[in-house]
């Protein structure tokens, strides 16, 4: 018998959840070229360096986009009660596998709600620092080195989240990943890992 | 006696990270004299850089000015700048200035750039950009301390003054030298330009210039474009930047941040790996279904 399966996200949210994550990894890969010259030869999976130049800010362009749909679908979900505020004094307990020590999450647990306040706030970062450096010749030079610092200062940022996103997405909670993949969920992930929205979901 | 044109840094490459004056130095160190005081605001250097790098000729408007252009552009990598000064109570002076790029001997167009090869500095001073290897970013343009670099929106890559190069490397002295009818560029080993400049500020302090100055500013290494001024107490009126720094604050702390960020992510990484080998993964321990 098959599990019984819950709708989780829509054909939509996936669409613009992986215009985000794809541009984002086309520019965190075309950024850390720019960043470090080892790693340069990344330009070539996009026609070379000219190529990366000119790629980098359109990307960057739909990427801002997308987070911003991405914000205005999700943002109602996001904003931290009570229990999501005992949840975080309770992390420690959530890293280290002990869910009976932590409080039940909603739709998104809190880490989840602070993931999405805080790449929401790097893609304000993003765009502001990666418009003067797409356009250098309306700013003075000590804006645009200031810029670059705090580009990469987001992009580092945005780029550990990215690794813990990553891989609690995938590897950490076997039955996340489909999620946003084919948009469901099984009841019993639900229960597990977000009891307070699996009620919602069966009983109403 | 024709140069070999050694390398000393290349841009993006770890001779671009290295400090200055740690880096070895073999054959013969040029550099340019421009001594203003000598200056008749001919603009036969103009010409000769333009004729000679067969740099596309630009309209020029009338602004007010002796000046030929605005500014300096992909075509335009030497500009006369005509800085008319109140000298004194009742005179003023043309503060001409050479604007072309002084090849720093720690360039910060060299230190910003992304691209390996893009920017070469040669062991004779001589910075030179390729652009071929040239992504366009620009950070060149805002890593000189002394705004050169020019971007060309056509061929986005950039480009300024290149010494010449190719006749240096014949042995030749640059394009501007050869013209300047007064000798106030002139063109030698670093060492005789630095003894000549002494002598020409000494000469100029006798006759009344007190501040009489040579410009080779320490802050980028000093420079291969050297400048004599008689008013080096007003290095601004000459649109001369009195403390120019190769790779100031923003850039050298971003230098800083990009080495410790790349461990960051190296532990990021590691991090989520030692957390699953320590964790294991969490399943929804579900009766349900396998997989899930
Ligand atoms: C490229 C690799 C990425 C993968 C594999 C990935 C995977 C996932 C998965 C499986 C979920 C669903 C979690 C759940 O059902 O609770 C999710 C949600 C989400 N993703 Fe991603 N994602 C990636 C990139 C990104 C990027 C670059 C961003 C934003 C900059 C992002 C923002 C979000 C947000 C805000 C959520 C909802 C809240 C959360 O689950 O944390 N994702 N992602
Ligand atoms: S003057 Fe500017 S362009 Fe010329 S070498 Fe120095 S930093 Fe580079
Ligand atoms: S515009 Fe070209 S030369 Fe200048 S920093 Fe960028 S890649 Fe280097």
């Amino acid at each position: 018998m098959s599990p019984r399966l819950l709708p989780r996200f829509s054909f939509l949210e996936r669409v613009v959840h992986w215009v985000v994550g794809v541009t984002f990894v086309v520019l965190l890969l075309t950024g850390l070229a720019f960043s470090y010259p080892s790693l340069f030869w990344l330009t070539m999976f996009v026609g070379g360096g000219p190529a990366a130049r000119v790629l980098h800010p359109q990307v960057g362009a739909l990427f801002g986009v997308g987070l911003l749909v991405m914000f205005l679908l999700w943002v109602k979900d996001m904003f931290l009660d009570a229990l999501d505020k005992q949840w975080l004094g309770a992390v420690k307990h959530y890293a280290m596998h002990e869910r009976d020590k932590v409080p039940p999450a909603g739709k998104y647990n809190a880490g989840q709600k602070m993931f999405f306040w805080l790449q929401s706030l790097l893609g304000v970062l993003f765009v502001v620092t990666g418009l003067l450096l797409w356009f250098p010749e309306y700013f003075g030079a000590g804006l645009l080195n200031t810029a670059r610092l705090l580009h990469y200062v987001g992009a580092l940022g945005g780029a550990l989240l990215l690794i813990v996103h990553v891989y609690l997405g995938t590897v950490a909670y076997p039955g996340t990943a489909r999620s946003m993949i084919d948009g469901k969920v099984t009841e019993a992930w639900a229960r597990h890992h977000h009891p307070r929205w699996s009620g919602d979901r069966a009983d109403g | 006696m024709p140069d070999t044109l050694a390398i000393k840094r290349i841009s993006a490459t770890p001779s671009a990270m290295i400090p200055l004056s740690s880096l070895r130095s073999s054959g013969p160190v040029y550099s340019k004299l421009v001594d203003i005081s000598k200056c008749i605001g001919c603009k036969g250097c103009e010409v000769a850089c333009k004729e000679w790098n067969d740099l596309k000729v630009e309209q020029t408007a009338n602004f007010g000015s002796y000046q030929s252009h605005k500014d300096l552009s992909s075509n335009t990598w030497l500009l006369m700048r005509f800085n008319e000064v109140a000298v004194g109570d009742d005179d003023v002076d043309w503060l001409i200035k050479k604007d072309a790029c002084l090849h720093c001997e720690d360039p910060g167009c060299l230190f910003a750039c992304p691209a390996p090869g893009a920017i070469v500095q040669y062991q004779n001073g001589i910075v030179d950009f390729n652009q071929d290897q040239c992504i366009g970013c620009q950070y060149c343009v805002s890593g000189c301390p002394f705004d050169i670099p020019r971007f060309d929106k056509e061929t986005k890559t950039v480009a300024k003054c290149n010494m010449c190069i190719d006749r240096v490397e014949a042995g030749l002295e640059p394009a501007c030298v050869k013209t300047c009818p007064t000798n106030a560029i002139q063109w030698g080993l670093k060492e005789d330009m630095l003894a000549l400049a002494e002598k020409k500020v000494e000469t100029m302090q006798r006759r009344g210039f007190e501040h009489a100055a040579l410009y080779n500013p320490g802050g980028v290494g000093g420079t291969h474009m050297m400048y004599v001024v008689p008013h080096g107490d007003r290095l601004e009126d000459y649109s001369l930047p009195a403390h120019p720094v190769a790779s100031p604050m923003p850039l050298s702390g971003l230098n800083v941040l990009q080495r410790v960020g790349s461990y960051l992510l190296g532990f990021g990484v590691l991090g989520a790996l030692g957390h699953l080998l320590a964790f294991g993964q969490e399943s929804a321990e579900d009766s349900e279904g396998p997989g899930a």
